[in-house]
């Protein structure tokens, strides 16, 4: 039976019908929770404000390629401005959000960059007296870790002495191009970590994951379904378990009763027609915009401020990991079209805080093939080389052949993701002028780059040189901060102990609506330096388990 | 002068003929310029102003006056341009450009790290993470 027909079998709950759980968002925390919660016999109905992803719309094997990604598959929803998307007011902010409305959510155009957070991640409080520790250790969470990573279907190689030791990768690593053999040729000449790259692409055919073909567009869409996104990993399963999937749902508003518990939600469906889900408990997991953006949207006559939001930090401490780049072209050939694109390799050399830099926490590098003629030429597009005085002569005529000519197949790129430091400046807001499609408001980011992560950018960015320029680069590009960077959306519901200084306890439920979830990273106390989609999954899954668990002391409506 | 005519001027100047690599209008025909509009229908208005008058000054003075006065129109003529251009089969060849190619491979193969001793010396190194027991 195929996702299609078994999506339209488990049709919409019935006007007054109360479900158990309903999920706003079926990306990879939403995914996670459907389908534990179906198996364990829940009713559970997911709301999802995108649709499916259609696999044929997905360019990378075609010619077009390069020219239509640039709009139909842009992380920036602004650009792409797709009905299923809603806007963002990025007039106040450094770093523009990334985000994606459909099954499998803003994963659907990652680079499936798969990595843990490091230990110190959960202790920053204790070890470098800064933001705040976590209610929760890294050795809590590895077990949720493991149990994710075999759901995912990850390709890696354990044994990386920057983790604690761990068991096997389910699958094999990717292969390593010549991109990421140059870029290890780097960090071996200076003597620093790399370790070859893990990532949420299966290397052999699992589930409906098919195997990795290197094609190298993963951040458009995985038009071979390799790239291991819940609509293929998750989707089918829960399903079958019963749960009920609602696209084209976008959900305005958290409703409470008169004891402040959530009775459910309200949403527009695809027909513009607004519709009332029942539920006993609400999951939110809507990303780090979206999720304070539903709470502040929610609060009504008796929570002015936004629902769940005594203590005032729904939307606060947003952090969006100030990025860096570092291109690096090279004599020889590197068939630097073809991918893993999400990293070759990967170094957590500069990870680990050392006071004698100038600056608290680090860094995670991550070496990536540079792509198509296009992109590497910078003439177009993406802005990410072009500097603001450069004259458009610098791009163009016989600049064009020669930088083209000297970048194209002969380069790789080094992200350096920096630890973004919470701070309450840093939020989410509501726009008082612009409104999404349904009238409702858009978020608006209020974002400053910090003096720490512009000190910790420029840090890894010399010593990036350093190890590009000991391999052998011949010219070098520098974008930091990159403005179209804010792929991790983190903070923004902090979980903690104490009602008056977060949202969410430490299993993800809102002090103030015990039955109201948030599952997303909304609710980490600190970014980490690595990307986050495992951890999300991770912690959504470990919140799942307790719910289920507890199912029968929850407290309802 | 034609609309068509107007676009390879500027197409021209833009991506002219340099070392083994040809002119666009040497490649391109405008069927495929607008083959490439129809995949970005967000630029055809940008374009059709980029287009819509002679460039007597010149083509580099004509893009230098839409650059500063018309963003839109200097973005998607642009765009346009170079990727009609880099989608033209000859192209591609000249650049040895295969396009987003499917790539074959044994996922079980022993990766050159693990036997030239590279990796070896990573863990050689040692630990790199700060452990937290008891924090």
């Amino acid at each position: 039976m195929t996702v299609e027909i078994l999506a339209q079998r488990n049709a919409r709950p019935g006007r007054d019908e109360e479900v158990d759980v309903v999920i706003v968002g079926a990306g990879p925390s939403g995914s996670v929770a459907a389908l534990h919660l179906a198996r364990a016999g829940i009713s559970v109905v997911v709301l999802e404000q995108g649709e499916w992803p259609d696999y044929d719309d997905y360019t990378g094997a075609r010619p077009e390629h390069e020219l239509v990604s640039t709009k139909l598959w842009h992380p920036n929803p602004n650009v792409r401005d797709s009905p299923n998307d809603y806007p963002v007011d990025t007039s106040t902010t450094d770093i523009n959000p990334l985000m994606f409305a459909g099954v499998g959510g803003s994963a659907t155009l990652y680079g499936a960059q798969w990595m843990h957070f490091l230990p110190s991640d959960f202790r920053v409080r204790s070890m470098d007296g800064v933001a705040e520790d976590w209610p929760f250790t890294y050795e809590d969470l590895l077990p949720y870790q493991l149990e994710i990573e075999r759901e995912v279907g990850v390709s890696g190689l354990s044994g990386d002495p920057a983790f604690p030791p761990r068991g096997a990768y389910p699958f094999p690593a990717l292969p390593m191009g010549s991109v990421g053999l140059r870029g290890a040729l780097g960090m071996e000449k200076m003597g620093w970590h790399w370790w070859p790259g893990s990532n949420a692409i299966p290397s052999e055919k699992f589930g409906e994951l098919n195997p990795c073909v290197r094609r190298g567009t993963c951040l458009t869409g995985c038009p071979e379904g390799a790239k291991s996104t819940t609509d293929r990993s998750h989707w089918p399963l829960a399903l079958k378990a019963g749960a009920r999937l609602i696209t084209r749902a976008r959900v305005k508003e958290v409703e409470t009763n008169d004891q402040g518990l959530a009775t459910g939600v309200v949403y527009i469906d695809a027909n513009g027609r607004e519709r009332r889900q029942r539920a006993k408990v609400v999951i939110l997991c809507a990303n780090g915009v979206g999720t304070p953006r539903l709470l502040l949207m929610s609060g009504g006559s008796r929570n002015p401020h936004g629902l769940a939001n005594s203590s005032g930090m729904v939307g606060k401490r947003l952090m969006m990991h100030p990025f860096a780049s570092v291109l690096a072209s090279y004599e020889d050939p590197l068939d630097s079209w073809r991918g893993p694109f999400g990293q070759q390799v990967y170094s957590l050399e500069f990870y680990e805080t050392d006071e004698s830099r100038g600056f608290v926490r680090g860094s995670k590098w991550n070496c990536m093939p540079s792509g198509g003629p296009v992109g590497v030429s910078g003439a177009t597009g993406s802005k990410v080389y072009v500097a603001e005085e450069g004259r458009f002569q610098d791009f163009w005529g016989a600049n064009l052949h020669e930088n083209v000519a000297r970048r194209f197949g002969h380069s790789l790129i080094w992200g350096i993701v920096g630890e973004d430091l919470p701070e309450e400046s840093n939020q989410v807001v509501l726009s008082k002028d612009l409104v999404d499609s349904d009238g409702l408001p858009a978020p608006q980011i209020v974002y400053k780059v910090n003096e720490n992560s512009n000190r910790l950018l420029q840090f890894n960015i010399d010593r990036c040189l350093e190890s590009v320029r000991a391999a052998g680069a011949i010219e070098t590009l520098v974008s930091t901060p990159v403005r179209e960077s804010g792929w991790h959306l983190i903070g923004t519901t902090v979980m903690g102990g104490d009602p008056k200084r977060s949202v969410v306890d430490q299993w993800g439920a809102c002090h103030d609506v015990p039955n109201l979830y948030v599952m997303d990273a909304s609710t980490f106390p600190t970014s980490g330096a690595t990307n986050p989609t495992a951890t999300i999954m991770a912690v959504a899954l470990r919140n799942t388990h307790r719910m289920i668990a507890e199912r029968r002391n929850q407290k309802v409506a | 002068m034609a609309k068509e005519q107007v676009f390879f001027a500027l197409a021209d100047f833009l991506i002219p003929a340099h070392g083994k690599m040809p002119k666009f209008s040497d490649v391109c025909a405008y069927a495929d310029v607008e083959k490439s509009l129809d995949f970005r229908i967000d630029l055809k208005e940008g374009f059709a102003r980029a287009i819509a008058t002679d460039p007597s000054t010149g083509a580099e003075a004509h893009l230098e006056k839409i650059n500063k006065q018309d963003g839109e129109a200097f973005s998607a003529i642009t765009t346009i341009a170079i990727a009609t251009y880099y989608m033209n089969p000859r192209v591609r060849e000249l650049i040895g450009y295969p396009g987003q190619e499917n790539v074959q491979y044994d996922s079980k193969a022993t990766q050159i790290y693990l036997t030239n001793g590279s990796l070896g010396h990573v863990i050689a190194r040692g630990r790199k993470y700060r452990p937290t027991p008891g924090l």
